[in-house]
């Protein structure tokens, strides 16, 4: 059985849109061990998003440039024709959690019918019995049964999250990725989504990428944090050591703007914006923002893997 | 509103019926309440959708009606025709040229008020327009005061039914296929966007605002005029043809060049519009993430491009349809189509008040008939009308 | 002015659009160009069926641009006019004692390189008298030299057809036309139009004797050899020159499908803003003339109206702008209003006191009103192609010159049956770029202007 579940080298995805190319996913690399939880945290416009659809192959019409090496397993998935992806990869090996759940379900269709579709198109599982199994899992997430026949407005914000995560689920897949699982909702409902989330986590060691941009709530379920800013992986830590200590000038400024319950601190946030991913600056991204920087941030640091297992991608740890 | 609990129990053969268990209640009221509350809802809502459309039904042939006559105008019209008539005949009539000028008189009166009694218009128009309204209502339009059917009814009613099939032959099957086609191509264009049909298409739609009986002229002009390899118009050409097959083959032939040009008329923007439809609507979030679910292109198609979109789809082609009958009027002229819109010409040509007003009403109705029939499956098609729930439209 | 500039510039990502623009200028151009150089009073005069302003003009001829197309055996003849006013008299003489009579001999040539005969022969007599009428003999003379008496009378009236003159007819054995051009070798009796002849080629002589009998008595005579070929656009089956229909059929167009499209769409917009503000019985009540309105029949209206009231162009505008205002474009800007109704600063103010018609006009129309553009675009080309519906059915404004009613003579005297194409495709090409032109635009505006469909 193999230890790693994912490696992605050198992975580009840069769209054509009316002001120019926008390097969305700059030149990522990354492992992910199975059993894994890898929370992806970075502000909006960093490229997380983009990154999971770079994955996922889920790509715009305005595509121009795809290209690097993403090893599922032990197959490199971006090898693989459009077809085989869908039959092999889609929801086999890899399924996602959609962020706003809002529109994230046929309207015209039962619920019922939406999650155990996987089932029926994939495993060729006759219906009656892809329902049966769909009830499992809605049990699973903590969802009635009889909401299998129900439409999707019929159902609650938080209802229709765990709809959405079953049905993620349903096929068991190697990894399941979540796309900002809890941002849409009030704050008990993400507890209880972060439950959920939790006890699947325990009950089926499934492995999970998901993104967020907050940090307080990723810090229950992940095991290892990736943080992105601009296009680029600055930071790969444990959970521990993100949450206590960050390396990366920027994480620490994240962590810092963070409100703890217990310690009295002033709130920080970071002066300035986000470069733009269109021509992006030469040298590090981050540096325009960054209160330490100095004449070697004028050129782009590489990702130093340091002896604790962490990579940061600052010089200051060179 | 939904029935309580321990009021209606159906008794099914081999369970027992009321007094037993709470655990055997329940299900079977559990089990038809969600269908029995859809049905009621889709009843009320179909009944008070009904009862509005015919009222404005109502009101709008009773406005056609009006206009039909022109308040009255149309009435003068016909009486000066007949007093000319009446005029001409006294005028080579020795009898009555040898009449005083009172008898004459009198006997010109005479006749043109039998001929007006013969046509029942001696009574005021207010009268006669509700009179019409509540044929109109009913379908019964009254007798023509020119025209008459090939089977030599003078039946409004009859005429019409004669004319009406024959323009549905063309315009429905047109439309249809217009229809279909237009889908097929958006379905299949919106996979290949920026391809270079996609561009030809795109590039192409404009051409619809030309209306079908411009295209038609040059249809005309190309294969009938220049080629020769086609009529140039009419329905069964100069010989009627013997057996049905070879009645069915002529009208074929016949419905090639308008069918035609009614195609080309709309084709383009057609799929056009559903193109950027089904573009626009890919980028729904359900859309992307039943792609990222692996679905097959066509399942994913009819499931969550179609589906969803049904209602507006469905609405336009009624809306297709309702343009169709008003087109028909010229594009019947253009090929000697001999359905309502070229009766409706020879009616108005003639001064036919009933035939005019009959086609109006008829016109009035079919429009209204597929506003309703919209209605009905939209209500249908749509879960969240049938449920009742608001601001689903 | 910066805001329109940017417009044009992002028009111009729309190769279509430029076309468009290009066409829709020229026939702005031409439109204003017409309406002043041939004033609409002129023009109605020109296009009257009584008027005399065609009288030397060939019935249904082609354009002259169409002989580019022939080889020279098929080249179609011009008209050819020649008039004694041109010429000196081979001779004057006096007659009688009183010296007042004179007899005047004029010849007048022309060429006829044509291997088609002419449409026509015809006579202008201008005659100068008080009591007694000139008399002329008038001689044809073939150009190899044979000679017949086409005319032999005094003058009674002023136009003389030479063409269907019977008795010539008779005299000749055959239609004027085939033996006044028939070659020496052919046997007048035998000609007729089945038979394939061609004109002599050479130079006719028409030599006019004229006698006068009063002191300032003047006799002219005007030979018309009416051609198969005349003008930029040909003729129709009343001489008229189609290029005065075109010409003048632009300004027209243009007027009734802008003015419709505007006047419709802003009134229609109008009351959608009105009805969502007020909202209540006040939008049920415009929800319900607008359904009423959906079952009356545009078409079969305007027809009625066209037959029983032969109304003017004016009228039949505002019978069209009235039934297409409570169209179904007022669900999609009610849409459109309701989230404007509902913005923040609509919120402000009302708050600060502002009445239901000041929010209307001054924050809820020009917050949407962009959308208008496009619609304002896309719209015209319908109602032009519906005034040139109504005016080839015959029910529009009959004595105005315009493509539709080109399109109706066209039509009614059987021009696609005898060949006649360019009296259907002239007009028609008209109609087809105007909307062509007009859609093309109005697409790349929707696409501009609606940002549903931006980047698509």
């Amino acid at each position: 059985m193999a230890e790693k579940l994912l490696q992605v080298r050198d992975l580009y995805l840069y769209f054509r849109t009316m002001k120019g190319v926008v390097q969305a996913v700059d030149g990522i690399d990354l492992d992910m061990n199975r059993d894994d939880a890898l929370a992806v945290i970075g502000e909006s416009g960093c490229g997380k998003t983009s990154f999971i659809r770079a994955i996922l192959r889920l790509l715009p019409r305005n595509v121009d440039t795809y290209k690097g090496s993403v090893v599922l397993l032990d197959t490199d998935i971006m090898k693989l024709s459009d077809e085989r992806f869908r039959t092999h990869v889609r929801w086999q090996q890899m399924s996602m959690v959609a962020q706003a759940a809002m529109n994230a379900l046929n309207p015209v269709l039962k619920v019922g019918d939406q999650v155990s579709e996987p089932l029926v198109v994939h495993r060729r599982i006759p219906k009656k019995q892809a329902l049966a199994q769909a009830a499992e899992v809605f049990r699973m997430v903590g969802v009635p049964a009889d909401f299998l026949d129900r439409y999707s407005f019929e159902l609650s914000g938080g209802m229709r999250q765990r709809a959405i995560l079953a049905m993620a689920l349903i096929t068991q897949p190697d990894l399941v990725i979540l796309d900002e699982p809890t941002s849409a909702l009030d704050m008990l409902t993400q507890a209880n989504i972060m439950n959920v989330l939790k006890g699947i986590k325990r009950d089926l060691q499934q492995s999970f990428i998901f993104i967020t941009h907050d940090v307080s709530t990723t810090s229950e379920l992940a095991d290892r944090g990736v943080v992105m800013y601009a296009g680029h992986i600055v930071e790969i830590s444990s959970a521990e050591q993100f949450f206590l200590n960050p390396f990366h000038p920027y994480s620490q400024k994240l962590m810092a703007s963070v409100p703890t319950l217990k310690v009295r601190k002033d709130l920080e946030f970071i002066p300035g914006r986000p470069p733009t991913l269109i021509n992006p600056p030469q040298g590090c991204r981050f540096a325009p923002r960054c209160e330490r920087r100095f004449d070697l941030c004028e050129q782009e640091p590489p990702l130093f893997a340091l002896e604790d297992g962490r990579q940061v991608k600052c010089w200051l740890y060179k | 509103m939904e029935p309580r609990e321990n009021t209606v129990v159906k008794t099914i053969p081999g369970e027992k019926p009321s007094g037993g268990s709470e655990d055997s209640l329940l299900p079977k009221i559990k089990r038809s309440h969600p269908a029995w509350r859809s049905l009621r809802r889709f009843a009320r809502y179909t009944a008070v959708r009904v009862f509005t459309l015919f009222c404005t039904v109502a009101v709008g042939i009773y406005l056609a009606i009006l206009i039909a006559n022109m308040g009255g105008y149309v009435d003068t019209i016909v009486e000066g025709t007949i007093r000319e008539a009446v005029g001409s005949q006294a005028a080579n009539n020795r009898a009555v040229l040898l009449m005083s000028r009172e008898d004459r008189q009198a006997w010109i009166e005479d006749k043109v008020n039998a001929q007006l009694a013969s046509r029942g218009m001696n009574r005021p128009f207010i009268i006669r327009s509700f009179e019409h309204l509540l044929g109109a209502l009913t379908l019964d339009l009254g007798r023509a005061q020119f025209l008459s059917s090939d089977s030599g009814s003078k039946e409004v009613k009859r005429i019409i039914l004669e004319r009406l099939p024959i323009t549905m032959v063309l315009f429905t099957t047109g439309s249809v296929v217009v229809f279909f086609l237009a889908l097929l191509g958006a379905l299949f264009l919106s996979r290949r966007y920026g391809s270079t049909l996609d561009r030809i298409v795109v590039a192409m739609a404009p051409t619809s605002t030309a209306p079908a009986w411009f295209y038609g002229i040059f249809l005309i002009l190309i294969f009938a005029s220049i080629l020769k390899i086609l009529p140039f118009g009419g329905m069964l050409g100069s010989s009627i043809p013997k057996t049905p097959l070879m009645y069915a083959l002529t009208v074929l032939k016949h419905m090639i060049l308008p069918l035609s040009a009614w195609v080309i008329s709309r084709i383009f923007l057609a799929i056009y519009t559903w193109r950027t439809f089904f573009l626009i609507h890919s980028e729904e979030d359900y859309v992307e993430l039943a792609k990222a679910k692996g679905l097959r292109n066509n399942s994913l198609e009819r499931r969550y491009i179609l589906r969803p979109t049904l209602p507006a789809v469905i609405t336009a082609f009624t809306f297709i349809l309702i343009t169709s009958w008003q087109g028909a009027i010229v594009t019947e002229t253009v090929f000697g189509w001999p359905g309502l819109g070229s009766l409706y010409y020879q009616a108005i040509n003639a001064f036919d008040t009933p035939v005019i007003i009959g086609t109006v009403v008829i016109f009035a109705y079919l429009l209204a008939l597929t506003v309703f029939f919209l209605d009905i499956v939209y209500a249908l098609i749509d879960p969240r009308v049938k449920l009742g729930k608001e601001g689903a439209q | 002015m910066r805001r329109l500039k940017s417009l044009f510039m992002t028009l111009g990502k729309y190769p279509t659009s430029i076309i468009a623009l290009v066409i829709i200028m020229v026939l702005l151009t031409v439109s204003i160009v017409t309406v002043i150089t041939i004033p609409y009073s002129e023009a109605r005069r020109l296009w009257s069926t009584s008027s005399q302003a065609w009288e030397d003009y060939p019935k249904r001829a082609e354009p002259v641009w169409t002989n580019w197309f022939r080889g020279g055996g098929s080249k179609l003849p011009p008209t050819i006019i020649r008039s004694t006013k041109d010429v000196e008299p081979l001779s004057v003489e006096s007659l009688g004692s009183a010296g007042v009579a004179k007899e005047t001999i004029t010849e007048i040539v022309f060429d006829f390189p044509y291997r088609v005969h002419p449409s026509e022969l015809g006579l202008t007599f201008d005659a100068v008298f008080e009591t007694s009428a000139p008399f002329a003999r008038i001689t044809w003379i073939t150009p190899d030299g044979r000679e017949y008496q086409v005319y032999d009378s005094a003058i009674y009236k002023r136009r003389h057809s030479l063409s269907s003159d019977q008795p010539l007819q008779r005299a000749l054995g055959t239609f004027p036309l085939l033996g006044l051009f028939s070659s020496p070798d052919e046997t007048l009796r035998e000609l007729s139009y089945e038979t394939a002849t061609t004109p002599q080629q050479g130079t006719y002589t028409l030599r006019v004797l004229a006698r006068t009998f009063e002191a300032e008595s003047t006799l002219d005579v005007k030979l018309i050899v009416y051609g198969r070929v005349s003008g930029i656009a040909g003729t129709d089956h009343m001489r008229r020159g189609l290029i005065i229909g075109l010409l003048w059929g632009t300004p027209i167009a243009l007027m009734f499908g802008l003015l419709a499209a505007v006047g419709s769409t802003m009134v229609t917009f109008i009351i959608a803003a009105i009805g969502v503000w007020f909202g209540g019985w006040v939008d049920s009540v415009i929800q319900r003339i607008t359904e009423v309105n959906l079952m009356l029949p545009l078409l079969p209206i305007l027809v009625m109206l066209g037959i029983f009231y032969t109304p003017n162009i004016i009228t039949i505008l505002g019978v069209v702008i009235l039934l297409n205002i409570f169209s179904t474009a007022i669900k999609t800007y009610r849409a459109l209003f309701m989230q404007v109704k509902n913005s923040p600063y609509i919120e402000a103010a009302r708050a600060y006191g502002a009445g239901g018609f000041r929010i209307i006009f001054r924050y809820m129309i020009p917050k949407v009103a962009p959308i208008l553009i496009p619609a304002f675009v896309t719209l015209t080309p319908g109602y032009v192609f519906l005034e040139a519906a109504l005016a080839f059915l015959g029910v529009g404004d009959i004595s105005l010159p315009t493509w539709g009613k080109i399109l109706n003579n066209a039509n009614t005297e059987g021009a696609l049956f005898q060949g006649q194409f360019y009296w259907v495709l002239e007009p028609a090409f008209m109609l087809l770029i105007t909307g062509l032109a007009f859609a093309m635009l109005g697409f790349a505006l929707d696409r501009i202007f609606n940002p549903r469909l931006r980047g698509i």
